[in-house]
């Protein structure tokens, strides 16, 4: 046996997941005495996940590249719009068009704005890529506020169909939907959650894909070049390594996961409105970044999952009545606290990587030893 | 004509706000060196300290340049309030940190938040004013110049300008403003030829947060006043900052007047037919500094402290 245990799992790790796993029987059980209505559940799993989606994306850009990136709420914004503006029946330029084809529109949108952000700001210092990006993130929700005649403007785009809307089966469902087993009814389910189910599976294809994807070009490398330069620039360059073209590869790529996150958002939520392209989103997504573990995948998504708890957390517990201070603020002061205690205390996140940089062959093959 | 005349009295106004802005976060740029994105967060909370202040002290009597003295003590109030609240932010949450400048630019997001957070609990998030009766357009210079100009925006140029000649005296002619300017430069020599550069750093948050803070009781004074209007200009400062040269605190003034100024011509754009509305103006604004930052990262002034 070799002393380096890489392949178990680490007390904190056990801690982690023993403390998700709580809150998921915790819910689970809130569920089941009727406290929390299934739908909204799933709907807030999907939510997470979407969360965990725009983190794997920033984790590419800071994590991996070490670049500064406060536009994902551009980028998140551009994919929600770009499949809003072609599906929406309330949309002012098109609408109609078939969700799957509308994802790459999405996409393709958010393409485009990467490399025009990319290219001016990627050669910069750190610190002026921070600002440039953030300042052209809200020339983008500026863009989208006034050009009413195609964004439909501070109103938002209403009337997106779901994702499933038009496919053969899943699109044709009725309800209430009933489960039919040799010809005995067995429970059947509203259409509500129907529709969040679906979501729910749609949404852990795409994280589940997009973390396969990160993983294999992570340990490729293309994904060492990439540490290398976040470490130390000159010497990538010193080694021929042309770092602005990585660089903007991994931008594209981060950006293209952010996209695919807003094309989610809008056949999750339905509606899209430039409020969503606030800089309190990209913030949001820093905060479960550097919270989960810059550069861990694993850490993204605990990131994303914590977002979504803090977001419904401080609505449940201003409901209630039981604090003296708005939702709003306390979410506000809840992740700028986040913030400071994570730079103070713990730098590198809950879950910084690790065995994440290790090739799986390497671990097996220390096993069988 | 006269429409231009009007803008670029709009733009001495507007860029009087953002020099008061810029010249802290150039000052904390260079001495501290980080971008802090909590900026524009001290201006809103100068702004509602001198509201709580003027509350108390509004009911004073005699009036300076159309404004009452009330407003002014309310000012100096929320100048301290705020230099307060940055001294005790750097001893509490920054300068115990061991790490780099992104490090700090990450906190100072965090300390962005936790201001903005206590100011929207407290006041909520409505649009709030000065209880200060709004006056017409000066008759001498709408009759003569066609240029609608209040008392209320000479007051807020007059009072910019007397702060920038009182910190332009202080960095000139005081040991403690030589002191300053030695620090911004190279705090490590500053610090072996003598200089106390802790004490140094205080003094540029009390000086820079003081500034932002009358920045934003201005700006609350012209406009409005609600919690987002600190971070909202936040960006169109650090234009202003960017373009001057980071840590030169002229270079600060001089980038403040030139994207205040062009912040308020951009109404020209959409009066000679380009479709770029008024709404563009921090836009324009944005897309200037990545230009400079890209064509002349030093800033038009470089060097100079």
């Amino acid at each position: 046996m070799s002393t380096l245990d890489v392949g178990g799992y680490s007390p904190r790790e056990k801690g982690v997941a023993g403390l998700l796993g709580a809150l998921a029987a915790l819910l689970l059980l809130a569920v089941i005495t009727g406290f929390l209505a299934p739908a909204y559940l799933l709907y807030l799993v999907g939510l997470s996940a979407m969360y965990m989606l725009l983190s794997m994306g920033l984790n590419v850009q800071w994590g991996y590249g070490g670049m500064i990136n406060f536009s994902v709420a551009a980028f998140f914004g551009l994919g929600a719009y770009g499949t809003a503006l072609l599906t929406a029946s309330g949309s002012p330029i098109s609408g109609g068009v078939s969700p799957i084809v509308a994802l790459f529109g999405g996409l393709g949108l958010a393409a485009v704005l990467a490399v025009i952000i990319g290219y001016p700001t990627l050669k910069l210092r750190d610190d002026y890529l921070a600002i440039a990006s953030l300042g052209l993130a809200e020339v983008v929700r500026i863009f989208i506020l006034n050009e009413s005649q195609w964004t439909a403007g501070s109103a938002g785009l209403t009337g997106i169909p779901l994702f499933f809307s038009d496919w053969p089966v899943l699109g044709d469902l009725t309800y209430p939907y009933v489960f039919n087993v040799g010809g005995t009814s067995l429970f059947y389910m509203s259409q509500s959650v129907v529709t969040s189910a679906l979501n729910v599976v749609l949404v852990t294809v795409i994280v589940a894909a997009v973390y396969l994807f990160l993983r294999r070009i992570h340990q490729s490398p293309w994904g060492r070049v990439l540490r290398t330069i976040r470490t130390d620039e000159d010497l990538a360059e010193t080694l021929g390594k042309n770092t602005f073209a990585f660089k903007m590869q991994a931008f594209v790529i981060g950006s293209l996961i952010m996209a695919l996150a807003g094309v989610f958002y809008s056949h999750l939520v339905l509606f899209v409105s430039p409020q969503d392209l606030q800089p309190i989103t990209t913030f949001y997504v820093w905060v479960a970044v550097i919270l989960g573990g810059t550069g861990s995948d694993r850490g993204a998504m605990l990131g994303g999952f914590t977002i979504v708890a803090i977001q419904q957390g401080t609505r449940f517990m201003t409901d209630t009545g039981a604090l003296p201070i708005g939702a709003a603020p306390l979410r506000l002061m809840l992740v700028g606290l986040l913030i400071i205690f994570i730079v103070r205390l713990r730098p590198e996140g809950i879950l910084p990587p690790e065995r994440e940089l290790i090739w799986p062959d390497s671990l097996g093959g220390g096993r069988n030893e | 004509m006269a429409q231009i005349l009007q803008y670029l009295a709009n733009g001495l106004v507007f860029s009087s706000i953002i020099i008061l802005g810029s010249i802290g976060l150039s000052l904390v740029y260079s001495i501290a060196d980080f971008a802090n994105f909590a900026h524009g967060d001290t201006m809103t909370l100068g702004a509602y300290g001198a509201l709580v202040a003027f509350g108390v002290f509004g009911g004073l009597g005699g009036t300076v340049l159309g404004l009452p003295i009330g407003f002014f003590i309310a000012l100096a109030v929320g100048m301290a309030l705020a230099a307060v609240v940055a001294v005790l932010t750097h001893i509490l949450v920054y300068k115990p940190l061991d790490t780099d400048s992104i490090g700090l630019l990450i906190t100072s997001i965090g300390v962005a938040f936790v201001y903005r957070a206590v100011l929207q609990a407290s006041f909520g998030t409505d649009f709030l004013q000065y209880d200060i009766r709004r006056s017409g357009p000066i008759p001498v210079l709408l009759d003569t110049l066609d240029v609608a100009v209040t008392q209320r925006d000479v007051a807020i140029i007059v009072s910019a300008a007397v702060l920038v000649v009182a910190l332009h005296l202080l960095l000139q002619r005081t040991t403690l403003g030589r002191k300053m300017r030695a620090t911004a430069d190279n705090p490590d020599l500053a610090r072996v030829s003598g200089i106390r550069t802790d004490r140094v750093i205080l003094v540029m948050w009390v000086v820079g947060s003081a500034l932002a803070a009358a920045g934003g009781v201005f700006l609350a004074l012209y406009s409005q006043l609600d919690p987002r209007i600190g971070f909202n200009i936040l960006l169109v400062v650090f234009a202003a900052v960017i373009l001057g040269g980071i840590g030169s605190v002229y270079g600060a003034m001089l980038g403040g007047l030139l994207i205040g100024m062009l912040h308020e011509l951009t109404p020209l754009l959409g009066d000679i037919g380009l479709p770029i509305s008024n709404a563009y103006a921090p836009a324009v604004a944005f897309v200037i500094m990545v230009a400079v930052l890209l064509v002349r990262p030093r800033g038009i002034a470089g060097d100079m402290t």
